[in-house]
């Protein structure tokens, strides 16, 4: 009979839970234990690579996907960006200088301390971070997961090492490519449309940058990957509920990504700003 | 030899396990019947540790799967083998790699042992020529025997299997049924079969247990279960509505 009476309770208990769950209290509760969660998946991810659980073709295999087929969406999209710095800074400076001025500089600085890393995110978090959680998501709903330990494999050791190495090292390279190109493309706007020399835009370039410049955006890159595939991994192992679930859990995957990235990208910043690090 | 013993699982306020209790001999084949939704694949996952009963325990030659260290849950896993209902294949993997993936995984045969284990498995459900085929590539009933290639290529002592026979054409079900019979004749295997096929469950089952609203409200030889008078079991095995 205690027995009953102490089932009865925790079913009540439950029906109390599920209502909480459908409020945005609830939304506010999930988020914190998908923090915990996720946190513990880092943790085994990060204990399993110290541990030397990795799979160099695995790895090597993530690493081309993210790393060398990001590299065209990344060109284009970073090139862009330093033409369409150098345009705006130009014409800027040109109505309040007449003449346009600081053009290689604040190209240069923006991208690599801020554009370069946070575009580059940006766009693996939509190329990388969706294909992760659906890739994964999938593999849940449809009991591949559970396949991979009735055959002995650790989930995490197989899927979650893997991405997670590839990511952490291809994103700072991806973003340094991105720097690179970015200000290149902001040099050929300017020698074309401002009539800048080459070699004044990159003197206007790297007088003001010192190799802490291009570290702060470099190493913030390295938090952003970690944020990226993170979250890519828990909310693939976490989906549920079939196609819809994946495709849920992607579209989420993508938008928590996005949002973190920003975030930790405002508190790096303003570390670095406290720090007074130049 | 494989224990539940009074194994509780509920998804939220929905009991799926009420107090479930079963023993399988070793050596023997229990095919376990019941309507889709009861709960027969959760008692099967409980069983290999993919699902962790509320309460209750579950024994594999003594080791409490609920309640043991990684190594051990290692260690027995690697005597189970697992047919999943949906089949379970690793889409990113060829048939061959699906195949050879526990062999890799749990075995320590050569490159060229594995290749020739995994040809013969395949042989075995009826499968040539698709090692180097994707699982997208294969009908339903070709995935499922890949499945239980797969299950069966490491030679585990215990098998699981669940709706092996469900989408395959008569045909093909008998040849899986006659699968199950030798591998419990010449390798001794145990195994569960989840199965909602009579005649399947009939020709392979050494005792037929019947899953109802949670708990085996049936346990017996299959000419027992023709000659039961419980309700729920005549109707079942009848197929009638009524
Ligand atoms: N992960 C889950 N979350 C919630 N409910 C579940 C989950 N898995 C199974 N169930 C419920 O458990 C019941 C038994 O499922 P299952 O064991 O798959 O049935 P079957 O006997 O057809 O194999 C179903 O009613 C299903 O709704
Ligand atoms: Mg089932």
């Amino acid at each position: 009979m205690m027995m009953k009476a102490s089932v009865r309770k925790i079913v009540k208990f439950e029906r109390f839970a599920q209502k909480v769950s459908n409020t945005s209290f609830g939304i506010v509760f999930a988020s914190i234990e998908g923090f915990g969660t996720a946190a513990e998946m880092a943790k085994e991810t990060i204990r399993d690579i110290f541990k030397g659980f990795i799979s160099a073709k695995d790895t090597v295999t993530q690493m081309v996907e993210v790393g060398w087929s990001s590299l065209p969406i990344i060109l284009l999209t970073s090139f862009f960006m330093g033409m369409v710095l150098a345009l705006q800074v130009g014409s800027a400076t040109s109505n309040m200088f007449n003449e346009p001025v600081y053009v290689g500089t604040i190209t240069s600085f923006a991208m690599a301390i801020e554009l370069g890393p946070v575009l580059t995110a940006i766009v693996v978090t939509g190329r990388v971070g969706a294909a992760i959680t659906a890739e994964i998501g999938t593999m849940e709903v449809t009991e591949q997961l559970d396949a991979l330990y009735t055959l002995g494999t650790n989930p995490i050791r197989y899927l979650a090492v893997p991405r997670f190495l590839a990511c952490f090292f291809m994103l700072p390279a991806l973003t340094v490519i991105s720097n690179i190109v970015g200000i290149y493309g902001g040099m050929i706007l300017s020698t074309n449309t401002w009539e800048l020399s080459s070699s004044a835009f990159w003197a206007e370039a790297l007088d003001f940058m010192t190799i802490c410049t291009f570290l702060h955006g470099f190493i913030k890159s390295f938090f952003f990957a970690l944020i990226i595939v993170i979250v890519a991994c828990h909310k693939g192992f976490n989906a549920k509920g079939g196609a819809e679930g994946v495709g849920k859990a992607t579209t989420s995957s993508v938008m928590t990504s996005m949002v973190f990235i920003l975030i930790a990208d405002y508190f790096l910043t303003a570390l670095r700003v406290t720090l007074r690090i130049k | 030899m494989i224990k539940v013993d009074n194994v509780y699982k509920r998804f939220g306020v929905k009991t799926v396990l009420n107090g479930v209790s079963l023993d399988v001999r070793s050596g023997e084949t229990l095919v376990i019947i019941g309507s889709s939704g009861v709960g027969k694949s959760i008692l099967l996952k409980n069983i290999i540790g993919l699902v962790k009963p509320d309460s209750g325990f579950i024994k594999v030659d003594g080791v409490d799967i609920t309640n043991c260290s990684l190594r051990e849950l290692h260690e027995t896993r690697r005597k189970i083998g697992y047919v999943f209902q949906e089949s379970a294949l690793f889409d990113s993997l060829n048939i061959f790699e699906n195949v050879a993936f526990g062999l890799k995984n749990l075995t320590s045969l050569s490159e060229s042992e594995i290749k020739q284990r995994a040809k013969q498995c395949l042989a075995m459900v009826g499968l040539e020529n698709v090692e180097h085929l994707n699982p997208s590539g294969l009908s339903g009933g070709m995935k499922k025997r890949v499945g239980l290639a797969r299950a069966i290529a490491y030679q585990p002592e215990y098998i699981l299997y669940d709706e092996p026979t469900t989408g395959l054409d008569p045909i093909m079900s008998d040849v899986i049924n006659d699968l199950i019979i030798n591998l419990k004749k010449y390798l001794h295997v145990t195994s569960i079969v989840v199965t909602h096929d009579m005649n399947s469950a009939y020709k392979i089952a050494d005792r037929i247990m019947m899953l109802y609203g949670g708990n085996i409200i049936f346990n017996g030889t299959p000419e027992e279960v023709c000659n039961t008078k419980n309700e729920y079991v005549k109707q079942f095995v009848r197929g009638s509505s009524q």
